[in-house]
This record gives C-alpha cells, structure tokens and sequence, in this order.
C-alpha cells in the first residue's frame, strides 16, 4: 500500500513543480520582453513578477530535488508518508500566499528580500506580514520533511556510516551507497539553512511588531539571509546530483556506482565548503571582516573541486568507451552536468573578488546561475520526472522525439543564456525594469533573449504534457 | 578591459568543456571496455585542477579592493548617502534628518575615498566610466559606512547607478560626477 502512496504523492509534486515552472518560465519570459522595450508594464507589476519568478523557482527545484531523492530512498530505509504529506499541503499554501501577495498585494522585494526592503511597504499593508508568514511555512514544512527523512536514515544507519566515514579506512564491512552518502550531506546542508530561515523570519517578526522598539542590524540579516538563500539555491543541486549517482549506471544499463574513500572524502568536504561559500554574496559590503571574504573565495573555489573531481570525473568515466544506453532521462543527466560544469565556471569567475567588483548585480549572475539550472538541475529533475514518470507504463518518447526535445532545450537555452553573459560583460545592470538609453545593447539582448527563451519553452510544453499525463494515470490508478 | 578578458576566459573554459563531452559522448557509440585504471588519471585531473585553482587564488586575492590604495592618504574623501531614490554626494559629513548633496569635482590621478552609506534600504554605489562601462562599486548599507577608494586615470563625467534592488524606481536611481 505504502509505495502506491508514495507513488501518487510523488506524482503530485511532478505535475505540481511542471504546473509552476511553466508559469514562471512565461513571467520571465514577459519581463524579458518589457526590458526589451516590447511589453511596456508598470516597474511595480515587473519587479512583483521579478519576485515571484525568483522566488516559485528557488522553491520549486528544491522540491523537485526533495521529492525525487524522497522517492528513491525507499530502496533504502522506509520514509515518512505524513512529513512528505505535510511538506505537500504547506508548499502548496506557502505558494498560494506567496503569489497572492505579489500578483494581488504587488510585494516586490525580489525573493531575496533584503532587510529592510520587507519593512518599508510600498505595496499592500496585509502583504509584508503575509509574505513573512508564507516564508515560516514552507521554511518549517521542509524542515520537518528534511529532518523526517534524515531520521529514516538514521534509523538504519549510524552517524559514521551515514557520512560514509568507515570508507577512510580499507574494506569496510559497511557499504555507503552513494545515494545515501551525497542525500545526507545535502540534508545536512538543508535543515541547517532552513533553521536559519526561521530564525530570519523570527527576527523579521520581531521587528514588525515590536512597534519601532527593535531594530535589526542590517549586516546581519544580510548575512543570514545569504546563509539561507545561497545554500538552498546550492543544495537544490546536491539533491539532482544524488538522483544521477542513484540512477545514471542504472538507466544506462551499467553496474551501480560505489562509495570508495575519495567518494567519501569529497562530499564530506562539499558540506563545509557549502556552508560558507555565501559570504561570496557580500563581497561588495567592505565592512565585512576581510577575513569572511577571503574564506567566501577560498570556500566557492574550494566546493567546485571534490564535485569536479568526482562527480564529473565518475559520469565521464561512466561513459568514456563504454557501451551505454541512451535514453532520454540519462542524456538529460549527461547534458545537465555539462551545463552544470559550464554554470560553475561562470559562477567561479564571479566569486572571484577581484572580478567581483565588476560583475556583482550585472547581468552576470543571473548568466552563471540561470545556467545551472535552466541547462542543469532543471534538466537533473526532469531526467528524474521522465524515469519516474515511464516506470509504470509502457508508451516511451520515441528516440527521434527525444533529439528534438534536447535540440530546442540546447539552442533555446544557450541563446537565451548568452543574452545574459554578454549583457553582464557590457555593465548591463540586472534586475532594471527599464535600460537606460546609454545601455544600447541592453534592449536587443533583452529581446534575443526572450526569444531563445521561447524556444526552451517548446520542449518543455512537450514534457510537460508527457510527463504530466502520465503522471496523471498514476494518481488516478487504483492497482499497483 | 576585465570584462571583455572575462567573457573570453569564460568561452575558453566553456569551449573546453563542450569539447571534453561531446568527446566523452561520442566515445561511447564505439564502445570498448572503458577506461582502464580511471582512478590514477582521476588523481591527475584533481591535481591539476588544485594547482590552477591555487594560483588563480593566490593572483586575484591581493587584488580585492580591500587592499586597494591602502598605504595611501586620499587625496579628497567623499561622504555618500543613498535614499529611495537618490543619491547625496557631499565633501562634508552628511546629515541623516536632513540628507544635501552638492556638485563633485575629483582630482585626476590621485586616490579618493569614498564613505558610503543608506539613510533606509540597502542601495548599490556603482560608478561607471564615460564609455559607459562599470569600473568600481560598493554597498550602501543602513547603519554601516563602507570606505571606497579608487583612482580616476581618464578626465570626464562618471554615472553612478544603483546596482542593488531597492524598489520601484531602482532602474532611475542615479548620479554624477566629474573629475578633472
């Protein structure tokens, strides 16, 4: 009984995440267009839909990430059905409010909501305190759903093994499987980053109603809110990379990755480095300790490496001269790590001080980052949606079908993330509703960008209405 | 210029990664037994990754801004404060309750220090040269003053932008200065 639950619950979240990232792609899409000079919307109605897009797909893949790792996990120890239920209804009103409070109440903070941007209303009195209350609920939904499943595992396996220490030493009589290995220190990553969240919000709320009697110090919550928002952003990663180590042998039709010492050692590394890259994000405030901005590039630097080393190392050697079996979901994976790689060398550049100084808040973020999801986690999970999705039936994406769906997800996403790069190395400013004149190519990369845009849409309509249906007779199937 | 050095290094490297994979990819339609002994070149391929690493750190980090012209006494301080949205640029210490700004004339060739801070939100304080390209910025942040130096090489009008969101009028969040 308990995997037919699981099963539709994970269905939910599939058609649930492609339902909003769909919407979200298409207010992107607007907001590009309204840059570009074709659309002419109010800066209030842009930078509300600028809040929302960032917000819905931060929170959106890291619940794809969730639940996929939540489904395959059951090969391993038995999950809680109600925390995953609960982390569902919580999302679902933590979402609700959350676009009700900026396509209704016009709350534009951007979602990284930079104290005390939230405080000073410029929108709907009932937003800001709606906005912080949807915050405290998808942060404690997802904290219970995190520690729910970080206690399943340590049900079964002991602090050590879970962190896959007895591998340091020659052969353990223990084995780690990777999944378990990698889906630990992400979760690790996640509840310590969620905890931060409450405690932000806590803040925030003290400070609303303590009527002027409190104030928070700017520096902090900055701090704080980076802790939070860079790690969950990154750890959303970590969560498709376990689904690949989990199922890329697997779908190709090779043996099962195994965890050996360097498996364990780097992602045992990953979770320190993960935690304290964010101090790359306040690089520009210099009243921060230069000893905090020095371990931010060390640490963005140092996060790339034992992931480079190993995980990418793992998919190539995988694949090198070996006789695999393509399909779509580990071609997805394939071409997600590339755009992965190829994000993180955007986003190394960028955490590098010196380089800093001349990119922080152009374009050139929203380049590396929108490269690692638009051309790689998003492409983890939809790899993942795809597997899940073609288990219980037995209709396939023909291989002619599958070229094309990765063809228009290639071009349209490279001409779209190139608008970006160059954007960012001419000094356009990100997140303006308007260019000023003096940015003269700011407007047609704005259009070129919207337009290769579209062209990413396409083949995600497609999965979307495959998946989707699929999806749909799983939840709606009354056999196992 | 650092941007355009960037965007060519970032093409390198991207360059070489769509080379490495699509040779990885195309490897395996003419399958043999794999790689042998992966895990030596995996040694390899990390090692060589650290070294470039290391030295990539260890030639950008003394060139943070926060080293920048540090053993020099500015030949002018500037006191900025940011407020939704504007700016206050004045060589005399700004006051909070009554926030005024005045006309900016830098010396050429000298090292000026910026004091930035925001009288509400947090604002960006990017300053763009004549040719319209970002050469230095900080943070404006609410209860903090970040100490900015720079030295202009080239006479001419600056623009400064906000490049930290800040609310609805953002995009027109602006000023100037010249230096002569």
């Amino acid at each position: 009984m308990e995997s037919i639950k699981i099963r539709k619950i994970t269905s939910i979240w599939i058609i649930t995440v492609l339902t909003l990232f769909v919407a979200s792609i298409v207010l992107g899409i607007l907001m590009r267009l309204n840059q570009g000079g074709v659309l002419q919307q109010t800066p209030i109605t842009f930078y509300s839909n600028m809040t929302i897009h960032g917000i819905t797909m931060i929170g959106i893949w890291f619940v794809a990430g969730m639940a996929g790792i939540n489904y395959l996990m059951e090969r391993y120890v038995k999950t809680s059905y109600t925390a995953n239920l609960i982390a569902l209804i919580l999302t679902v009103i933590g979402v609700l409010l959350l676009w009700a409070v900026t396509l209704i109440g016009k709350f534009h903070t951007a979602w990284t909501f930079l104290y005390p941007l939230p405080l000073k209303v410029m929108w709907a009195k009932w937003a800001t305190p709606t906005f912080l209350v949807a915050m405290s609920i998808l942060s404690v939904g997802w904290l219970i759903w995190g520690i729910s499943m970080m206690t399943q595992v340590l049900k079964k396996y002991s602090i050590a093994q879970a962190f896959a220490w007895q591998h340091f030493k020659k052969d353990p009589e223990v084995k780690t499987p990777p999944f378990i290995l990698i889906s630990m220190i992400t979760l690790v990553g996640v509840i310590t980053c969620l905890f931060v969240a409450v405690v932000l919000m806590a803040l925030y709320f003290a400070e609303y109603f303590s009527g002027g009697s409190f104030v928070n110090d700017a520096l902090l919550m900055k701090n704080l809110t980076y802790f939070f928002g860079h790690t969950i952003a990154n750890e959303m990663l970590y969560l498709g990379l376990a689904v690949i180590y989990e199922l890329f042998a697997e779908v190709g039709g090779r043996p099962k990755w195994k965890t050996t010492w360097y498996v364990a050692l780097a992602w045992n590394f990953t979770l320190i480095f993960i935690l304290t890259a964010f101090f790359h994000h306040l690089y520009m405030d210099f009243v921060q300790p230069e000893g905090f901005q020095i371990v931010g590039q060390l640490a963005s630097y140092l996060a790339s490496l034992p992931a480079a080393a190993v995980t990418v190392f793992s998919v190539w050697v995988a694949v090198y001269r070996v006789k695999i079996k393509w399909t779509l979901t580990n071609l997805l994976f394939f071409i997600g790590v590339a755009g992965w790689v190829i994000g993180g060398f955007g986003a190394v550049i960028d955490a590098t001080i010196s380089n800093n100084i001349v990119l922080h808040n152009t374009l050139w973020v929203p380049a590396h980052f929108h490269t690692y999801n638009v051309m790689g986690n998003v492409l983890f999970s939809l790899g993942f949606f795809y597997w899940f999705s073609i288990q219980f039936t037995d209709k396939l994406v023909s291989e002619r079908f599958s070229k094309l769906i990765l063809s228009l997800l290639i071009i349209g996403g490279a001409g779209f993330l190139l608008a970006f790069y160059i954007g960012g190395a001419d000094s356009i400013p990100r997140r303006f509703s308007n260019y000023p004149a003096e940015f003269t190519s700011a407007k047609f990369l704005a259009n070129f960008g919207a337009a290769f845009a579209t062209i990413y849409l396409i083949p995600i309509l497609i999965l979307f209405y495959n998946i989707t249906k699929r999806c749909l007779k799983i939840l709606f199937s009354s056999s196992s | 210029m650092q941007q355009s050095s960037i965007l060519l290094l970032f093409f390198f490297l991207m360059g070489i990664a769509l080379i490495v994979f699509t040779y990885v990819y195309l490897s395996s339609k003419k399958a043999d037994q794999g790689m042998t002994n992966p895990l030596k070149k995996r040694f390899w391929f990390f090692l060589i990754l650290t070294v470039m690493m290391g030295i990539f750190a260890s030639v950008t980090i003394p060139k943070s801004p926060y080293f920048a012209f540090a053993d020099k006494t500015p030949a002018k301080v500037i006191h900025v404060a940011a407020m939704q949205f504007s700016f206050f640029l004045s060589e005399n210490a700004i006051d909070p309750e009554k926030p005024s700004g005045q006309q900016i004339e830098l010396p050429v060739d000298e090292v000026v220090e910026f004091r930035v801070t925001s009288l509400d939100v947090n604002h960006g304080f990017a300053i763009y040269d004549e040719s319209n390209r970002l050469i230095t910025q900080t943070q404006a942040m609410p209860g903090y003053v970040n100490r900015l130096r720079y030295q202009f090489d080239e006479p001419g009008k600056y623009n400064i932008l906000c490049l930290e969101y800040c609310g609805m009028a953002h995009q027109v969040m602006r000023s100037s200065f010249t230096v002569k």
